[in-house]
């Protein structure tokens, strides 16, 4: 709360007392368009023999009519104009909070969709500013300000309104948010509760079926909504006695006004042309005082999106910093990793173990091995985004960081994310300032002429309108073409052709290896596509090196291996 | 995205909207009233009688007062009840037809949109239930009453009144096309700037990897700047509609006070039915206003009702109940596909189909993807229905037995379905009954010992959503010990290996031919390496069996099948 919260209340104060100001206008304007009218019309009813006696009231209720509407749409416009200016903050903060965790978010939380909610949660915050945090704002300070112009006349009325209008402003709010913090909190876990039970019925529609068990899931289900409704009525029960009250508070405020502005007429205070005036205008100042209790209640329900990025936040992963003076030295690199070990922090199982490896400089090497053998581990090490325990990595002898990355060694990893923008923009990601010379001959060498010269937009096509439409194949030859745009001696490929059906991964194969003649390949798969194309086979369990050798060798000599090659060739 | 507009109509609708519709009538008196009231104590205090003698007036008006706002809560509540009774209903309708019209259903339309529409869609058409009856019904009575009332007392206020509402309806129709207009035309620059930070986080692996993703932080500032900007831009236009209502309403009271002082002025009428036009005016634009507001509430409320509706009324028509029966797939039973058809005229998926087979044996299903491998498996699984011929079990139309049918099959996907509970619980799914010690001798023949004794609580270990993540393989060995625990006499492969690693396929499927004896096994695939141990190979080509036989026979034939494995091998 403190952190995502009044730091950005303070650093918009101007802006915000500009949309208070606006908005004390706006209620002001409402007020004195009734206050003005009714003093109009009692002085009228008097019969003034000068007409200029009522001309001042006549054209102020114009101008206050106006001003009403005026007001309470700049308000609106500066409130939401705030919104979006604190949205921007917090997206920039947010995305330099995650950025150097990006690689383990998903290992370490094990939600699918982390940053698609972290992002909802930011989105979720503004909700929190504008039905919360500005109308309770506004509020309390309509509050003081009716209650301070009814004190210049009379100090012993404003004290007691401060004290019946307090109920509305404090009291009746603190009571709304301790009553239903509870039940707030009940209705969004039974209604994730919902969430689960029911996607587990869908995404196991037939398990259940095949069980029988069908009853069994819909009975759960409905039990899950009873709960949840009983909640929700709960809530709906204290919302009905709690606008009663409210209610019942206003009239009662207004019974007050009318009594209190007789009496000051009767001692000469105020003319009798003022009590409509008084009493009208008390009803527009109450609709301010509303939706306090309302705005308030809500405030548990911002408390998990809160705690999420909060937690993220201080799992913060620290930030390592690199020389940025890294001489390159791009021509045919060698790479070498020398007794290479690595534990995830935390854990004590070594999922690299002594591995030792020298790579010559335009070999193409593929790596196997069973799930949690150290195959993904490898390759960030090879990347240098994760830094051994001990050994190292090293490139023409230079030890392997991030720094290195897309400049002497490129990635082409699983999912690669294909960014909702033009074909041409997503593969100038891999080096912005390349020309579109070099960005049309990348694309020659994915094989991707033929597809671009087939749309109307070529270049331009947008990814996302033609998601649909590109195939997997399709989509990998674009991500393809953005890591050879790199133009990097060595690239590293994380299983680029997994999903895809074996013919086009014949032939995106076909095509990367014929790209990358010249560069060094270390090339992670599960299968054995494309293995005899290969220098050498490796074969990982337990984090060291269980079988290694070329393609031939290992055919001829290997049991292990030929067992494997005859399953994958399907003889 | 198709809306539904008007009143809804749900079971108790009509009762709902009777009473309402007395309910506001008599909440208009009271408003009425507590204006009359009002006005009455307000000209006595003006006039000086002594505030004993306007005591009673002053009672009145706040009984009115509490009149209109009690009458209000309880249509409020009404409606709340009805809302709540009748999107539980749906709901109970709604996830009951998802189960009915089953799998194919399920993958087509997208299980998380299902999900959202069964709960945040319900609860949009709840909140649309809640609002729109009680709006509508009163934006009808209510002015109209007031402005009947406000017309005895002085006619000019009321034409002032009445005008009002035209002039009103015209501009925020203009408005509103202008406000359409501006966000159509912003509509694809909107939608990129909006999306493009949750684009930047789903992407930010790759712009990791591309080296890129600390430099991204400038474009993300500059985009979300962008965004803003085009939105106040926008909201400018679009505030403009509800800026109009306030306008216009309140220069029309503005006009009625006005006109009301002149005319006091000319002694062409006395304050109090001045002052209670004027406490009226406001009453009777409030229902007005109302209308406009919640837009977006209303507008998600009559789509998911649209969507939901659809759904219901689609299971409704195709209600097929089983006959009851109790099937069990034996050595004698008799599967036949005749000249099936499946998908529309213009393009079928699958092509005049005819296959039998009597008892246990294992068939390959064999294609080019889009083939219809998958298809074929779906329609063994009767998920889908033939466009048309027959599928009969023991010449028994499958239809009328779907539920016996499903019972004696297990349907393995690429990714079995791993439910959040503990591994036990998982494995014996479909056999709830079976004690830990069988479940034990399960894990063992699946060869998963080692792994159980290795997490920290062995079989009892949470999996699934929430708990321990389990690899590809490991979630097939579990899909085989479902089978082995329930002992399904038919189990449905659709392509189970192709994602494992060659080493994990090679022990899984070891596990899978144990498994396989003595039942009947379809298994869809393009791993050719399976083929070698089917009874029977199904080769699709375009949705028509090209070939069938074993395939030693299928490789002597030198055909579609011979020349699908040279391809598969990445010859050309």
């Amino acid at each position: 709360m403190k952190d995502w919260i009044l730091p950005y209340l303070k650093h918009h104060k101007g802006r915000i007392s500009l949309g208070i100001f606006f908005g004390l206008l706006g209620i002001g304007s409402g007020a004195m368009l009734l206050f003005v009218s009714g003093y109009l019309i009692s002085k009228s009813s008097l019969r003034p023999e000068n007409i200029m006696l009522v001309y001042v009231p006549i054209v102020a209720v114009r101008a206050f009519s106006i001003g009403q509407a005026v007001f309470v749409y700049l308000e609106k416009l500066v409130n939401h104009d705030i919104v979006l200016r604190i949205l921007e903050k917090m997206r920039t903060r947010l995305y330099k909070m995650v950025e150097p965790q990006a690689l383990f978010l998903s290992s370490r939380y094990q939600t699918g969709d982390l940053l698609g909610v972290l992002s909802d949660d930011i989105e979720h915050l503004q909700d929190f500013y504008l039905r919360t945090i500005f109308p309770s704002i506004f509020g309390v300070i309509t509050y003081a300000v009716f209650v301070s112009v009814l004190g210049v006349f009379d100090w012993i009325f404003a004290l007691l309104m401060l004290l019946v209008l307090g109920t509305l402003v404090f009291l009746l709010p603190l009571l709304s948010l301790l009553t239903t913090r509870r039940q707030h909190t009940d209705e969004k876990q039974q209604t994730n509760k919902l969430y689960s039970q029911l996607t587990d019925a869908i995404f196991g529609q037939v398990d259940w079926q095949a069980s029988g068990r069908t009853d069994e899931i819909l009975g759960r289900l409905e039990e899950e909504n009873r709960l949840l409704v009983k909640t929700e009525n709960n809530l709906r029960k204290w919302k009905h006695v709690r606008n009663a009250l409210l209610r019942l508070i206003i009239g009662f405020v207004i019974v007050l006004m009318i009594i209190w502005t007789d009496k000051q007429t009767g001692q000469g205070a105020f003319s009798p042309t003022v009590i409509a005036a008084f009493v009208l205008m008390t009803f527009s100042i109450m609709e301010a005082l509303l939706p306090i209790s309302e705005a308030v209640e809500h405030v548990p329900t911002y408390k998990d999106s809160l705690t999420r990025i909060q937690k993220i936040e201080d799992e913060q992963a620290e930030a390592v910093e690199y020389a940025n003076d890294i001489s390159l030295d791009n021509t045919s690199p060698t790479v070498t990793l020398k007794r290479l070990s690595y534990h995830y922090p935390g854990q004590s199982k070594k999922v690299i173990d002594q591995l030792s490896l020298n790579i010559l400089p335009g070999k193409k090497i593929a790596i196997l091995g069973k799930s949690g053998m150290g195959k993904s581990t490898l390759l960030k090490l090879m990347a240098g985004v994760l830094q051994p325990n001990e050994g190292n990595v090293l490139v023409n002898g230079q030890s392997m960081t991030n720094e290195l990355l897309s400049k002497t060694v490129s990635v082409l990893n699983q999912k690669p994310h294909l960014f909702d923008t033009t074909i041409k923009n997503n593969i100038r990601m891999g080096r912005p300032q390349a020309t579109d010379e070099e960005i049309l001959e990348v694309i020659e060498r994915a094989q991707l002429t033929n597809l671009i010269a087939s749309l109307p937009q070529g270049l331009d096509t947008p990814m996302q309108e033609m998601g649909q439409r590109f195939s997997g194949g399709e989509r990998q030859r674009i991500a393809f073409a953005r890591v050879l745009l790199q133009n990097t001696p060595i690239i590293l490929f994380d299983e680029p052709t997994i999903g895809l059906d074996p013919m086009t991964e014949q032939e995106v194969l076909n095509t990367i290896l014929t790209a990358t003649k010249e560069k060094t390949i270390i090339w992670v798969t599960h299968h054995l596509a494309g293995i005899e194309k290969m220098d050498q086979v490796i074969f990982l369990e337990d984090g060291k090196i269980a079988m290694q050798g070329s393609h031939e060798e290992l055919v001829q000599n290997n049991k292990r291996y030929q067992k494997l090659y005859q399953m994958d060739r399907g003889t | 995205m198709k809306r539904k507009k008007g009143l809804p109509s749900y079971p108790g609708s009509r009762k709902l909207y009777a009473s309402l519709t007395i309910l506001i009538i008599f909440e208009t008196i009271g408003i009425i009233a507590q204006a009359y009231f009002l006005a009455r104590a307000i000209t006595l205090l003006f006039d000086r009688v002594p505030l004993n003698d306007t005591a009673p007036y002053i009672a009145l008006f706040f009984l009115a007062f509490i009149l209109r706002h009690a009458l209000s809560h309880f249509q409020e509540y009404l409606t709340e009840n009805y809302a709540q009774k009748t999107s539980t209903n749906l709901r109970k309708k709604l996830v009951k037809a998802y189960f009915r019209q089953g799998q194919q259903f399920i993958q087509t339309e997208g299980t998380g949109r299902l999900v959202t529409l069964a709960i945040e869609g319900m609860d949009q058409l709840k909140k649309y239930l809640e609002i729109i009856s009680i709006r509508m019904i009163r934006t009808f009575i209510v002015p109209l009453m007031i402005v009947l009332y406000v017309f005895t007392l002085d006619k000019i206020s009321a034409v002032i009144l009445v005008v009002t509402v035209p002039i009103i309806i015209i501009f925020m129709i203009l408005l509103g096309l202008a406000a359409q207009k501006m966000a159509d035309k912003q509509y694809a620059t909107y939608r990129v700037l909006s999306n493009h930070f949750l684009d930047s986080l789903k992407g930010l692996e790759t712009l990791k990897y591309l080296g890129q993703s600390v430099k991204h932080v400038y474009k993300i500032n500059k985009v979300s700047k962008r965004y803003r900007e085009a939105t106040v831009k926008t909201l400018r236009v679009a505030f403009l509609s509800s800026f109009a209502l306030d306008f216009f309403t309140s220069l029309s009271i503005a006009f009625v006070a006005v006109g009301l002082g002149f005319r006091l002025i000319d002694g062409a009428m006395v304050l109090f039915p001045a002052l209670t036009i004027l406490l009226l005016a406001p009453e009777y634009f409030s229902p007005i206003k109302e209308v406009g507001s919640d837009f977006h509430a209303t507008l998600d409320g009559q789509v998911a009702m649209g969507e939901i509706d659809k759904i219901i009324a689609e299971d409704e028509k195709s209600d097929m109940t089983d006959q009851v029966t109790s099937f069990t797939w034996t050595p004698s039973s008799q599967i036949t596909l005749k000249e099936i058809n499946v998908g529309d005229k213009g393009s079928l998926i699958l092509k005049n189909i005819n296959f039998s087979w009597q008892g246990t044996g294992m068939i390959g299903i064999i294609g080019e993807s889009g083939a219809g491998k998958s298809t074929l498996i779906n329609l063994f699984a009767s998920f889908l229905s033939p466009t048309s011929g027959e599928f009969k079990i023991d010449e028994k139309d499958v239809n009328t037995m779907k539920n016996d049918w499903l019972k004696n099959i297990a349907y393995i996907p690429q990714h079995p379905y791993i439910f959040p509970a503990s591994l036990a619980d998982n494995i014996r799914f479909y056999a709830p009954e079976a004690t830990d010690e069988r479940v034990k001798q399960v894990i063992r023949e699946i060869e998963l010992e080692d792994f159980v004794n290795e997490i920290p609580e062995g079989m009892h270990q949470k999996i699934g959503e929430g708990g321990l993540t389990l690899s590809g393989g490991q979630e097939q060995r579990i899909a085989m010990a479902r089978v082995l625990l329930s002992d399904k006499p038919i189990i449905l492969l659709d392509e189970p290996t192709a994602h494992l690693d060659i080493e994990t396929e090679y022990e899984v499927k070891q596990v899978m031919l144990r498994v396989f004896k003595n039942r009947l096994v379809f298994l869809a695939t393009h791993r050719l390496h399976w083929m070698h141990h089917m009874n029977d190979i199904i080769v699709l080509d375009n949705g028509r069996v090209a070939e069938q036989g074993t395939h030693n026979q299928l490789v002597k034939k030198t055909g579609t099948y011979f020349n699908l494995q040279h391809r598969l091998k990445g010859g050309t």
